[in-house]
């Protein structure tokens, strides 16, 4: 675990498909990631991260498509060659071994010597501060001390890229959020690439440099977390990564980096980043983040203001949430900070709604299924 | 006897000591007959006595069987055992159609009649020159064996979780390594399962052994047989009793490995 920062790869996916019989579970993928960067396959049960990870890894062959590792293609190489380290979903370790022996396997397989094979199993279980539990056995442990097994298992050996196949699934909510703080640290000190498969948008919004989401084995959109938080391509996008109200309206007078939106009696204001048009007469998806909906006070407004009832609301300590009914928009989720909110929430309460012109972004419809 | 965590009815616990009674009377007879002081298979006239017991022991001819039979089910097992593992595994990595036929081929053995079995050795034996050779009746034991070790690994196998495997591949472990230090290490117990009963199977095997040799292979069930057809001295109660006891250890050391692969 020595010299690190410039140590990670380039990792390549070159329109990876696979097929199982007429399934296709991997579609047409094709993505980059830098050398040292974290990232993150990001989908639904099903959607095709496992396969694309195993095709990564040489487990799986694809039926198309090319994985490149520093611009090499790699695809031909069987697993034991790529010298990848890979934390498998449910950790896969070795239940007969006790923990230093399952972290010293990987260098056992490379003939290094003794002395060299304990100084580095040492590191390994030093990095992930397991050093007193070295001769327990996997099953003597909780589930985050074998997720962290398995991190060192996978680290110890200096692996061109680090593989995670849903680590942190299979912990409870707070030790998930601890070692989620632990991964990412753990990153930034050994400078690898990590390709990290989760379906919690939580952990690949706060782990990753860049996140790929995916759905029926499709890549739907690739980028910075914030930036497919904040500008979401598809509909399906803005619904997995984080809530969102989607807003349904006939385009009226599109001109300039602005658009009138007309649903009913309401007008809505809509900014367009980049030379986005919207073309006039035509219908338009938005998407908009409840919390970015003000609850308006007496008098002040907005550049669309709607009017509603609340139909819902709770308390979740830090926000309110509120489902607001309004007439031409459907209900809003609206998240409202609960420190010095405007209001006491109360059903049947008429509450008036506003949110900027770049509050919103157009995304398209996903086709069913 | 008790099945889930409901007590037996009266009726299944009749049946079942009735069955567990018709099975052990005909084996426990043999022990008192064992002890007798009479010089023909009968009850001990006027007190128990291990003469026949000491005949056994001092009488070269049953030594020779016994220790003939002893190296034929050692041999054999050995095998059986490289065999039917080395099957189970291969099956397992194929997958599952082609496998599952190959497998039934494995276990056709103990689904033909071993008269038949050995009628067709005879014939081919006689061709190979085997007939009555000690390597002879090790394959034909063998390959007969193989079925109980391939039931076994493959159990154990089908419990064995096939990341591991991945895992040892990915950390650039050879198809041999992870064999040696990660898939025989997990199946360790169902292998030694296989061998207890392959053992157990050359141990007491007679109808092959009756058709394929004659007088340079004389194995211990053998001996017995020739012993009831020729006289009928006490001493073969006295080694079916140790025969019995022999295979009773065995599969009870079988019960332990169980146990303690499930702990
Ligand atoms: N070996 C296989 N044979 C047939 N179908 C498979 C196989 N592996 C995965 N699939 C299918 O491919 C799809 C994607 O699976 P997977 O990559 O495991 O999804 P994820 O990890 O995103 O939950 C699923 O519908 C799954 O049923
Ligand atoms: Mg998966």
């Amino acid at each position: 675990m020595s010299g690190t920062a410039a140590a990670g790869h380039a990792l390549d996916l070159r329109g990876l498909t696979r097929r199982y019989g007429t399934f296709t579970a991997v579609r047409g993928v094709s993505l980059r990631v830098e050398r040292g960067q974290f990232l993150t396959l990001l989908g639904p049960s099903g959607s095709g991260k496992t396969t694309i990870l195993m095709m990564v890894a040489g487990f799986v062959p694809p039926s198309e498509g090319q994985v490149l590792l520093d611009g090499a293609d790699i695809t031909p190489l069987p697993p034991e060659r790529r010298h990848f380290g890979m934390v498998f979903q449910g950790y896969a370790l070795f239940p007969h071994m006790t923990v230093a022996e399952n972290v010293v396997f990987p260098l056992r397989v490379r003939g290094l010597g003794r002395a060299e094979r304990d100084g580095k199993v040492r590191a390994a279980l030093d990095l992930v501060q397991l050093s007193p539990f070295a001769e327990r056995r996997p099953a003597q442990l909780s589930g985050g001390q074998q997720q962290r097994v398995a991190l060192a298992r996978a680290l110890v050996f200096d692996p061109a890229l680090l593989l995670l196949d849903e680590p942190l699934s299979a912990l409870d909510k707070k030790l998930r959020a601890e070692l989620q703080d632990e991964l990412k640290a753990l990153h930034r000190r050994v400078g690898r690439t990590f390709v990290n498969v989760t379906h919690d948008q939580d952990e690949a919004l706060s782990l990753s440099d860049r996140v790929a989401i995916l759905n029926h084995g499709r890549l739907v959109q690739f980028g910075a977390p914030a930036e497919l938080y904040e500008r979401p391509r598809t509909s399906f996008v803005a619904d997995f990564l984080g809530k969102s109200n989607f807003l349904r309206g006939t385009v009226r007078g599109a001109q300039g980096g602005a658009a009138v939106l007309e649903a009913g009696a309401t007008r809505i204001a809509q900014a367009l980043p980049d030379g986005a048009a919207l073309p006039s007469g035509a219908a338009a998806l938005l998407s908009l983040r409840p919390e970015k909906i003000a609850v308006l006070a007496e008098g002040e407004g907005a550049d669309t203001v709607v009017g509603g009832r609340i139909a819902a609301w709770s308390y979740l300590g830090a926000d309110f949430a509120l489902d607001v009914r309004t007439d031409d928009l459907g209900t809003l989720r609206v998240v409202l900070p609960s420190w010095r909110a405007p209001i006491r929430p109360a059903e049947g309460m008429a509450v008036r709604l506003g949110w900027t012109a770049d509050a919103a972004v157009p995304v398209e419809e996903d086709a069913a299924a | 006897m008790t099945g889930g965590g409901h007590g037996a009815g009266p009726l299944a616990r009749g049946v079942a000591w009735t069955t567990a009674l018709y099975l052990l009377l005909p084996i426990s007879i043999v022990v008192p007959v064992s002890l007798t002081d009479q010089r023909f298979l009968s009850l001990p006239y006027h007190a128990p006595s291990l003469r026949h017991y000491a005949n056994l022991f001092t009488s070269e001819a049953w030594l020779g069987a016994v220790w003939q039979s002893f190296w034929l089910a050692l041999a054999s097992t050995v095998l059986a055992v490289a065999a039917g593992t080395l099957c189970a595994i291969g099956c397992w990595r194929l997958g599952r159609r082609s496998s599952e036929a190959v497998r039934a081929l494995m276990l056709l053995p103990l689904i033909i009649p071993s008269i038949v079995y050995a009628v067709g050795l005879y014939r081919w034996f006689g061709k190979l020159d085997l007939l009555d050779r000690f390597l002879g009746v090790t394959l034909a034991h063998a390959v007969t064996g193989i079925p109980y070790v391939v039931i076994t690994v493959s159990a154990s196998l089908a419990a064995f979780d096939p990341r591991l495997e991945q895992a040892a591949r990915g950390m650039g472990a050879s198809l041999g390594q992870t064999l040696r230090w990660v898939i025989l290490p997990r199946i360790a117990p169902g292998i030694a399962s296989g061998a207890i009963f392959a053992f157990i199977h050359s141990w007491d095997e007679l109808v092959m052994v009756l058709f394929i040799t004659s007088r340079d292979v004389f194995t211990l069930p053998r001996k017995i047989w020739d012993g009831i057809n020729e006289n009928l001295d006490p001493t073969m109660a006295a080694v079916a009793v140790l025969l019995v006891v022999f295979t009773v250890l065995l599969l009870w050391a079988d019960g332990e490995l169980r146990r303690r692969r499930e702990s």
